[in-house]
């Protein structure tokens, strides 16, 4: 089979010969490529090229065609990142510096017209090509109501939310769901085909349970109005959220829930059953100190825990690039070690 | 002198400052100084209790969440610069404190949860801003004469990094500072690996903002941390 038909098979709980492994190495591509994050993240066929070169290399199931998440902002109009050899790349350029930024604040008619958008096409292009008919291309997207955070910062997006005027935060949070459903839009035509939609705001570890249900819910909905839910998957950027999972599921229709690293994996297994797909996630930023033994043995774990009845998939965090090569070998060798399905799961 | 029902607005303020909610939260300080509540009570009896009353919820409280840390520090950092100035002789200052970002990151977040927590605790904090160069932060200890340096890091690059932490503590050390001055760091890559602290050279941690005001301050006084 396929990876691509191992990722269906676990989705529904048809027969496959071992669970899905995705892992995201996504700054690693310009160190793979020898080039600064700068110059790698200039060109979409150096993304394209890099994570194809991880995804030979290690023998995972996925590719991504994600930059860096600030790459949102660039849709926006922000004009500087902040490029580091060595870790993420963060935003730089807020482009809502004060409230009155906001009623400016314009999205673009056609994302896939703007030249922001241009590199990102040329990346999926060529995955599309390459790997389209074997491998799940991912793609990430944020939600409306966390969108703020990366066109104004953290601060004052809370500042706006929680003491603001209501109405321009739903201006704002308007404009944003308007991109959030324009890029799901984009990136399915483009080829992605796992389209990760990133809602921290949607764990009541964000906002608490009230918060939850009269705000990130009704934007959520307004964000996925008209969005096929194929493909779609539930994450909250390394956040639990087992207590929303039923609640995602009936009323967002999302079945496919990308865990938390620290999430109880054995709950939300059962919360999520065979209706659709648990992501259990291991907790990677440890994989810089652990040794291969212990990383081994963690991924045993999970995978004792969450196989049982299938619908699981083995997933990563946020990899960073301090991981040790022989850290990374282990947890995937682990990972497909444990993860093969001796008969029916 | 009227009656003043001190555990009531106790109560009504935690219950507030629980819900985010600061319009709430400053009719029930009004209406406390109306009742005949002094100033320096309102802080001391009313606001720096409620920190440490959210410290220990935030712990225990399956709900506890993000924003209520947020809200916690900016109602306690602004009832308490409203209060301070109504003070009959000026509050006794712990000492200082100065925070920033490590090199390379530009989240701030952490940082104002800290700050206000902070100033409702009587220690002076100096912002240094986000992505601070090592030798800032250990020139401008000096020049202020600050007992902790804190560094915040909401990524694993920043947070291990051989311009963050780890090159505050060679700077210390090298200067011969290390007794004078304590490093405090915190984060989200701090929270996924509770040892990491140590391999960044930091004296302490904390999971949160708000608890990272508490440690800060123990460490201001010369206390070992009580996280």
């Amino acid at each position: 089979m396929t990876p691509l038909e191992i990722l269906a098979a676990a989705v529904t709980g048809a027969p496959a010969p071992r669970i899905p492994v995705f892992c995201n190495l996504l700054d690693q591509g310009a160190r793979e490529l020898g080039l600064s994050q700068r110059d790698y993240y200039a060109r979409g066929e150096r993304v394209a090229e890099g994570q194809l070169r991880m995804m030979r290399r290690y023998g995972y199931d996925n590719v991504w065609s994600l930059f860096y998440v600030g790459k949102e902002a660039e849709l926006l109009g922000c004009r500087e990142i902040l490029f580091n050899d060595t870790g993420t790349p963060n935003v730089a350029d807020f482009v809502i510096r004060d409230w009155d930024d906001i009623p400016r604040l314009e999205i673009p008619p056609d994302i896939t017209a703007h030249p922001a958008w241009a590199e990102t096409a040329t990346c999926l292009d060529i995955l599309r090509r390459e790997v389209g008919a074997t491998h799940p291309i991912c793609a990430y997207v944020t939600a409306s109501t966390t969108l703020p955070v990366l066109l104004m910062g953290m601060e004052k997006w809370l500042e706006l939310l929680l003491s603001g005027p209501a109405g321009l935060r739903d201006e704002l949070l308007a404009k944003c769901a308007e991109l959030t459903r324009q890029e799901l839009a984009a990136y399915r035509a483009a080829g992605a085909n796992v389209l990760v939609y990133s809602t921290p705001f949607g764990s009541t570890r964000f906002v608490g349970h009230k918060r939850f249900q009269t705000f990130s819910m009704p934007w959520m909905k307004r964000d996925l109005e008209g969005v096929p839910r194929a493909g779609l998957v539930y994450y909250c950027g390394m956040t639990d959220f087992n207590d929303v999972i039923p609640q995602v599921m009936d009323e967002l229709g999302i079945t496919v829930h990308y865990l938390g690293p620290g999430a109880d994996l054995a709950q939300a297994k059962a919360m999520i059953g065979g209706r659709g797909l648990t992501c259990g996630v291991l907790d990677d930023i440890q994989l810089i100190h652990w040794t291969p033994r212990e990383t081994r043995e963690q991924v045993r774990r999970m995978c004792q825990t969450g196989m049982p009845g299938g619908h699981f998939l083995f997933g990563t965090g946020v990899m960073p690039m301090a991981i040790p090569e022989a850290n990374i070998r282990a947890m995937l060798d682990a990972a497909f070690e444990f993860g093969r399905y001796e008969g029916p799961p | 002198m009227p009656h003043v029902d001190l555990p009531a607005i106790i109560q009504a303020y935690n219950d507030a400052v629980f819900d985010t909610d600061k319009d709430q939260a400053f009719q029930i300080v009004d209406a406390a100084l109306a009742q005949g509540l002094c100033p320096e009570d309102v802080v001391f009896k009313v606001v720096i209790p409620a920190v440490e009353d959210m410290m220990s919820r935030i712990t225990q409280d399956p709900d506890a969440n993000l924003a209520q840390h947020f809200m916690t520090a900016q109602i306690a950092a602004e009832v308490t610069e409203k209060m301070l100035p109504l003070f009959r002789a000026p509050p006794e200052r712990i000492g200082r404190a100065v925070i920033g970002t490590a090199s390379g990151d530009l989240h701030s977040l952490g940082k104002r949860i800290v700050m206000g927590c902070l100033k409702s605790l009587m220690v002076d904090v100096t912002d240094l801003g986000v992505n601070v160069p090592a030798e800032r932060f250990v020139d401008e200890a000096v020049r202020l004469d600050a007992r902790v340096i804190a560094i915040s890091a909401m990524m694993v690059h920043t947070a291990t990094g051989e311009q963050g932490s780890l090159r505050v503590r060679q700077l210390l050390r090298e200067r011969g500072l290390e007794e004078r001055i304590r490093i405090v760091v915190g984060g989200a890559p701090y929270r996924y690996d509770p040892e990491l602290y140590r391999q960044v050279g930091a004296d302490a941690w904390a999971p949160d903002g708000v608890s990272a005001g508490k440690v800060i301050a123990d460490l201001v006084r010369g206390r070992p941390p009580t996280p």
